[in-house]
């Protein structure tokens, strides 16, 4: 809301000398934020709870308060003047959306506004008119009441009637433009057809205009939410309905016209020829609310001397009356904001000073009860994988539906209605499309090793879940000293299992078929005793439509959180540490190039081994000096007894067994160590 | 050919000794000076000859004594230098060193972290929700229902159809604007005393450039008991401002409005570009502003079921992206979801 500081300084009471700025300040300690200080005009940020603030009367009396003037008047009305002859012009109230609805009719002479008139209105930021919006205007810049002013000529069968639009009704607006209504929609209506949108905009049909000699000057009240809808609907936001959707003083309309009329004359554009209409339902009687000094303590923390809750609450246009128990205080009409003690406690507040206030430290009455668990499993997510290389990252929640879609299990993604572009159009089903997109964009920008992770929701119809997941490109090291190694999906089978740790998982990662945007192949599904998630190489084609140059390659991994259930920070028991030595044992086996891994393990595992401790691959070969479709895989076996040494026999014979299992299960052959 | 005097000698030896830095330099040194056929005492000594008896006599015992200070001298050197050079295996020790990979918490969760350290010292309990959200506790029972105007305040991402949420209440349809939903959850499940914080991502209907942003990191507060004051408030959020920003720092509280808080206000705390004279960070104002605060509205606990008679509170929202952006200087707040690791790696450890 832009305000002339004079014009404030006028209604306010305060002495022309009073500076803008100074003007500024002191309305803005109140909660009005000043956007810009502008020569005289100065430029309020209004928060939506006070509209009586998108008045010059309104910030005036913000001012008066703050600078603790008595004099702050409401804008010259001395009560209604004279009137001559009954209203030519008939108001009916059909609809409850209006709640009052007041008209005065004048003879007018249209030409242009005096300078100081228009002065004020330019600085308001409105383009004066003629004599006639622009008194309109002045009046609601002045009061906050809007107004609209009808040539009577045009109005048919001089009668207005506010009510609700008929399916289809149209109108064309004072912008121009045609406007289709419906019945959810309060219009101002003469014998024919819609003249204007109830609290939003007039119509060109009973526009006043150069030859206008006769005029109704309008002064109503809308149900702020009617307006609201309207304006949403149309698309179409005026100062007017800016000022009735927040809520408008229903206490002034008549004040409005009187001031309207008194500027008519005054300028000589014109003088009354008709009383006030003013039909009005069910008038607005404001409760008093009690205010007792005890609450007032209680919520500020700070006792408030009642002399200046009174200066306060009157100076700010409150009722305040002394009760048995501190006050009863009735707000006026235009403090659509002010309902109950808490409201009044506010008041008090911001006018004494919420810096005025001492500071104290709330107690605490019982032991903190401890947070929820999901925090500390993030904290430990990330110091894990920071302490594992990875860089944290943060990616946006909401993606377009083509980075999305290639990692989704569920056709179905979740989507926003209102999204403010396509890119930001559907929730991401997977951490990794987003983790994708970070890293390519390092990757374009020549940073070639990239380690990242996030750990956050996902989406799905059925709902929202957790999940951590990280992306891998790039060489293992860098060091000068070492070749260059590129990751492979290894290092994000690594990670799996470091995480995997955390949950005292056992996991074991079997072959998967197909997983959305992953190699087929080299994609393992995660599993425990359930899947809890997926590792493997991002498909090329995905990452290099996404804008990854050809021929690197991504590795990455996703863990469903929600699928692990305790924390992975919460301290563990140990086991004793052995008391005997362990023996170790290599076995070189050669065998059928297509057994996995997990398959000769759970093999060489043969129940009847019970001081078998530990099984390891520690080298993998396939080539010359074995036959074709072979592998050669090598094994360190550990076995341990935890009351006594082993004996080399002992060892052997187990070793036997294994042998024996390997080569009937597996067709495994030992080669010579 | 006239030879240099035994003096001039013996300073240029000295001299060149002194720059001598190798094995090398010595034995060039020892060349320049005692080569048996070119060296400069060996041709001193020669030049002996023809000189008279006399001078035979002086110059040939200085010159002799030249010869062995010169011998001594190298061989100490030479001793000195073969004692402090590396081996014959030495390792070029000023190549880099391999570090081990580390990764870096991503700014936003260090400042996030930081928080919510100081809140959990002061006896605050870290609660997390649901990131869709239903209209009940998103807007509903904050004071907002449905065609309140400060709904436009938080443009809303809604979805195109509802999802379920864990709980099995009502059905999700909208990303939640702030994280204050969860002070109604926690109070529909919880009696006072209510001492929590709610960290996480928020949404909103914005553009994405230098200063706005759809998503962001909000910490929600919540303190609820009987006699609860605004000065508690006050005290609350100067020691945390002191402890974020570290040492005094000055802040001051402005009234402002949101729906769920009556009184509400906003915190500025002094701008540290200018100590509060008045910069382009802070719009020359010399504050910057860094949360939204108030006494819970007595709405808000009847939504709930608290008795509002009895219980008072206070709640304060803070943006972790506003606090990152002072911290760390930066001035454009895509830098944060980029996840360029020029800027990653940057930040603290």
């Amino acid at each position: 809301m832009k305000a002339p500081a004079s014009w404030i300084a006028d209604l306010a009471g305060l002495p022309a000398s009073t500076s803008a700025t100074d003007i500024a300040h002191r309305i803005a300690g109140g909660g009005f934020e000043v956007a810009s200080i502008e020569g005289d005009t100065i430029d309020f940020e209004i928060t939506a709870n006070r509209p009586d603030c998108l008045s010059i009367r309104g910030l005036a009396k913000e001012a008066a308060t703050a600078f603790g003037v008595q004099g702050s008047r409401s804008p010259g009305v001395q009560g209604p003047t004279t009137v001559q002859g009954p209203g030519s012009v008939r108001v009916v109230v059909e609809s409850p959306l209006c709640g009052r609805f007041s008209l005065a009719t004048a003879d007018v002479k249209i030409g242009a506004s005096p300078t100081w008139l228009a002065d004020r209105l330019t600085a308001c930021g409105v383009r004066p008119i003629n004599n006639i919006v622009d008194i309109t205007n002045y009046v609601m810049f002045e009061m906050g009441q809007p107004m609209h002013a009808y040539d009577v000529t045009k109005v048919a069968g001089a009668q207005l009637v506010a009510r609700q639009a008929r399916a289809g009704e149209k109108l064309k607006t004072l912008d121009g433009q045609d406007r289709t209504l419906d019945p959810s929609m309060l219009v101002i209506a003469d014998r024919d057809q819609v003249v204007g949108i109830g609290g939003v905009m007039g119509g060109t049909g009973s526009e006043v205009s150069s030859g206008t000699t006769s005029i109704a000057l309008e002064a109503a009240w809308f149900q702020p939410a009617t307006v609201r809808a309207t304006s949403k609907k149309l698309g179409l936001k005026t100062e007017a309905s800016t000022r009735f959707e927040r809520g408008a003083d229903i206490g002034v309309t008549t004040v409005a016209i009187e001031r309207a009329l008194q500027l008519l004359e005054e300028i000589g554009a014109g003088h009354r020829t008709s009383a006030t209409t003013d039909v009005y339902p069910a008038p607005v009687t404001r409760a008093p609310i009690s205010l007792p000094p005890s609450r007032l303590a209680r919520l500020l923390g700070d006792t408030v001397p009642a002399a200046d809750v009174e200066r306060i609450l009157g100076s700010l246009g409150f009722d305040v009356a002394p009760s048995t128990d501190g006050w009863m205080v009735t707000p006026p009409t235009g403090r659509v904001d002010v309902h109950r003690e808490a409201d009044l406690i506010e008041e008090v507040g911001r006018h004494w000073g919420v810096n005025r206030i001492p500071a104290s430290f709330p107690a605490l009455r019982s032991a903190p009860r401890p947070s929820d668990p999901g925090v500390s499993r993030a904290r430990w997510i990330r110091r894990v994988l920071c302490g594992a290389g990875l860089q944290e990252a943060v990616t946006f929640t909401f993606m377009e539906a083509a980075a999305a879609a290639p990692f989704s299990t569920d056709p179905a993604l979740v989507t926003i209605a209102n999204p403010l572009s396509e890119k930001f159009a559907v929730l991401r089903p997977s951490i990794i499309p987003g983790l994708l997109d970070s890293l390519i964009y390092n990757r374009r920008r020549g940073m070639t090793n990239v380690r990242l992770f996030e750990a956050g929701a996902v989406f799905a119809t059925s709902g929202e879940s957790q999940r951590v997941a990280w992306v891998l490109c790039g060489v293992r090291d860098g060091h000068w000293s070492d070749g260059p190694a590129s990751v492979d999906i290894f290092d994000a089978l690594g990670v799996a299992e470091v995480l995997a740790d955390g949950w005292g998982l056992e996991m074991t990662s079997p072959y998967v078929d197909h997983v959305p945007g992953f190699v087929r192949g080299r994609t393992a599904q995660l599993r425990t005793d359930r899947s809890i998630g997926v590792v493997g190489q991002i498909d090329p084609a995905i990452a290099e439509a996404r804008g990854l140059p050809a021929g690197v390659v991504v590795v990455a991994g996703e863990i469903d959180l929600t699928a692990l259930s305790g924390d992975p920070s919460s301290p563990r028991k140990v086991t004793p540490l052995p008391r005997f030595p362990a023996v170790v044992r290599d076995l070189s086996l050669v065998l059928d190039a297509s057994l996995s891994a997990a398959t000769v393990r759970a093999t060489i595992r043969q129940p009847s081994c019970s001081t078998l401790h530990e099984v390891r691959e520690f080298d993998r070969y396939q080539g010359k000096g074995i036959p074709d479709g072979n592998i050669s895989l090598a094994y360190r076996l550990t076995f341990r007894d935890a009351d006594r040494t082993l004996t080399d026999r002992e060892v052997d014979e187990a070793m036997d067994v294994i042998i024996a299992a390997l080569q009937r299960e597996c067709g495994a052959t030992v080669r010579g160590l | 050919m006239s030879a240099p005097s035994v003096d001039a000698l013996r300073s240029q030896f000295r001299a060149a000794l002194a720059a001598a830095r190798s094995p090398g330099d010595l034995k060039t040194l020892r060349d320049q000076f005692l080569s048996r056929k070119h060296g400069l005492v060996t041709a001193l000594v020669k030049s002996i000859a023809s000189a008279t008896p006399e001078e035979k006599r002086t110059l040939g015992a200085a010159s002799n004594a030249l010869k062995q200070e010169i011998e001594a001298a190298l061989d100490a050197r030479e001793a000195e230098v073969a004692a402090t050079a590396p081996p014959k295996d030495a390792l070029d020790v000023t190549l880099p060193g391999r570090r081990p990979l580390l990764g870096r918490r991503h700014p936003l969760t260090q400042v996030r972290e930081r928080v919510e350290d100081i809140f959990v010292a002061m006896g605050y309990q870290v609660i997390e929700g649901p990131e869709l959200e239903d209209d009940w506790h998103n807007f509903e029972a904050l004071n907002m229902p449905a065609e309140h105007p400060a709904r436009d305040m938080q443009d809303t991402l809604y979805l195109t159809s509802p999802v379920p949420v864990p709980d099995g209440g009502r059905a999700a349809t909208l990303l939640r604007t702030h994280t204050s939903g969860m002070q109604i959850r926690y109070m529909e499940t919880h009696e006072p005393p209510v001492r929590v914080i709610a960290p996480g991502r928020v949404y909103r209907r914005d553009q994405f450039d230098a200063t706005h942003t759809p998503m962001f990191t909000q910490i929600e507060g919540l303190v609820v008991d009987e006699g609860i004051s605004l000065g508690d408030l006050r005290g609350t959020l100067n020691g945390f401002a002191e402890q974020f920003f570290g040492g005094r720092v000055a802040t001051r509280f402005r009234p402002s409005f949101f729906p769920y808080t009556e009184p509400s206000a906003e915190l500025d705390v002094e701008c540290q570009g200018c100590a509060g004279k008045g910069c382009n960070l802070c719009k020359h104002t010399g504050w910057i502003e860094i949360l939204g605060c108030g006494m819970v509205h007595p709405a808000v606990f009847e939504a709930v079921g608290y008795d509002s008679d009895k219980y008072t509170g206070f709640a304060f929202g803070v943006g972790i992206e506003r606090l990152a952006l002072r911290l760390y200087g930066v001035d454009d707040i895509r830098m944060f979801y980029e996840n360029d690791l020029r800027f990653l790696e940057q930040v603290a450890l």
